[in-house]
């Protein structure tokens, strides 16, 4: 689905974010992204989203040039990037408006995405009347309503309290069963990282280059229980302590 | 108890203005101040009153001067704006001649502009043009150019054309900024129209806008007949600022921190 082979960023004439960058993922893996500040997580992720463009090496993205499989991806950013003046409902619907998609075909979209999100009994709040939580649900529901193949994610839950952002990893995975996209997911929380990956790529900083490549060893379906099994706590002790040894001046 | 509370935001500012009417009769009754130098407010009323006829017709004049100009500022403002936020290089080179203008004051501006354009209507609406459009034009165009990058992002990602950001992004995000501009124009916009009266006024039928009269009244000693006049101008003035914030209310009460927050 996405291949990474001898890539290489660096902005302009400034420090190597990221170097010598090998990775290949396949078709419905959940992978996250994972490091210390500085080893270019985000960074990568823009990359296969084409928002900033590859300095050398290549990326392809479902054997096209990232700018060309756009079409392919949503990218869900750290901050939900509503727009204020629109409902709840206008907002999922913008990327199929902007596509020019029928009306009708519009509103059936929306309402099966904001149902499954679980803001059917809000589509005409404006966004300044919900909660984080359900801004970044909006948020979510948004980039579904085109059923990307490629789901990007940049911290999406790092601003929200603890109890919410574990109902949303919840929510995502069930949106997952039902979707089957494949995941790019960018966090600081290894027991996020942990309940919701298939795989999770460990970077280190200065230059950012892959550290180590973790698979994480139990099934999907997942759910709440799922962070009381012996092996999920074991998988989180283990990935903690790689991102430890990654990132020594933080103990 | 209840009643008093809930309507503070209305007797509060009545009751101020009671104040202030009890202060100047007192003072002008205590010092024994002649009527040319501080009227009492009832020879105010009845002078206005006498004159109703003239100041309603004056104060159509200077409000159809005033608000030629304001809404000329308004369009052209958008549009000017929506040209400084094509780029950053094009904002260098046009920013400081629009300070220029700005600058400089009107009372230089006005005669150079009688001699172009002769005294009358189409003078004062460009006097009061001049006037409101720099902070049209610079609030929306910082509106325009402030929207997030994450934003903007999005809408690369949507695949969404220039037009389509421009209008589904860029004018919304700028319309609190616009209505910002707006209302420092609106509530200068009645100084330009006075302004242009003051200088490139005309009295065809022997009658010119509030700012003319004023020198009218000035030159025959109709003392309390001026301060009804610039009474007048201040009523104007408010109904300006109560067009401008109802226009801002109507256009962002549904999604806008600021109507919910703020207090006017």
């Amino acid at each position: 689905m996405v291949k990474i082979t001898a890539l290489q960023k660096r902005y302009g004439q400034g420090a190597v974010i990221l170097d010598d960058i090998n990775l290949e993922f396949e078709k419905g893996e959940f992978v996250s992204l994972i490091g210390p500040s500085g080893c270019g997580k985000s960074t990568l992720l823009k990359l296969i989203a084409s928002l900033s463009p590859v300095t050398s090496g290549s990326l392809v993205v479902d054997g096209m040039t990232p700018e060309n499989a756009r079409e392919e991806m949503a990218f869900i950013f750290q901050e939900p990037t509503l727009l204020p003046w629109r409902t709840v409902t206008r907002n999922i619907e913008l990327p199929l408006e902007v596509l020019h998609t029928k009306w009708d075909k519009r509103e059936e979209i929306c309402a099966r995405t904001r149902k499954l999100v679980g803001l059917d009994h809000v589509p005409d709040h404006y966004p300044r009347q919900l909660s984080g939580g359900m801004k970044m649900r909006v948020s979510i529901a948004r980039a579904l309503s085109l059923s990307p193949k490629i789901l990007l994610l940049d911290e999406p839950f790092g601003a929200l309290d603890e109890m919410t952002r574990d109902r949303l990893n919840e929510q995502l995975l069930a949106i997952r069963e039902q979707q089957k996209f494949t995941a790019f997911f960018v966090t600081h929380s290894v027991a996020e990282a942990v309940f919701l990956s298939s795989r999770i790529i460990v970077l280190a900083a200065n230059p950012g280059r892959v550290y180590q490549d973790i698979r994480v060893p139990f099934a999907y379906p997942r759910s709440a229980e799922t962070r009381e099994s012996p092996e999920y706590q074991r998988c989180v002790a283990e990935v903690t302590k790689v991102l430890r040894a990654v990132n020594p001046d933080h103990p | 108890m209840n009643f008093l509370k809930h309507n503070l935001r209305w007797y509060l500012p009545v009751l101020t203005g009671a104040l202030i009417l009890f202060l100047w009769i007192l003072v002008k009754e205590l010092f024994g101040i002649r009527n040319f130098i501080l009227p009492s407010p009832l020879k105010i009323a009845q002078a206005a009153i006498a004159e109703r006829h003239v100041l309603f017709q004056s104060a159509m004049i200077t409000l159809s001067g005033a608000s030629l100009g304001f809404v000329t500022a308004a369009i052209a403002g958008i549009l000017g704006s929506m040209v400084m936020a094509l780029s950053g290089n094009l904002r260098l080179s046009l920013y400081p001649y629009i300070l220029i203008l700005q600058m400089t004051p009107m009372a230089i501006f006005a005669p150079v502009l009688v001699i172009w354009l002769g005294p009358g209507l189409p003078a004062v609406t460009v006097i009061t043009f001049l006037i409101c459009f720099f902070p049209i034009v610079a609030n929306t165009t910082q509106g325009l150019i402030s929207v997030d990058k994450n934003m903007v992002d999005l809408f690369r990602m949507i695949n969404a054309d220039r037009g389509q950001e421009v209008r589904l992004l860029r004018l919304p995000h700028a319309l609190p900024y616009f209505l910002t501009g707006l209302r420092i124009a609106g509530s200068i916009a009645m100084i330009g129209g006075i302004t242009g009266d003051l200088f490139a006024g005309n009295a065809s039928g022997g009658v010119g806008g509030l700012g003319f009269m004023v020198l009218v009244y000035n030159a025959q000693l109709k003392i309390p007949a001026l301060w009804a006049a610039g009474f007048t101008a201040c009523l104007c003035g408010f109904l300006f600022v109560s067009v401008v914030i109802a226009l801002n209310w109507f256009l962002l009460h549904k999604w806008h921190d600021s109507i919910a927050k703020s207090d006017v």
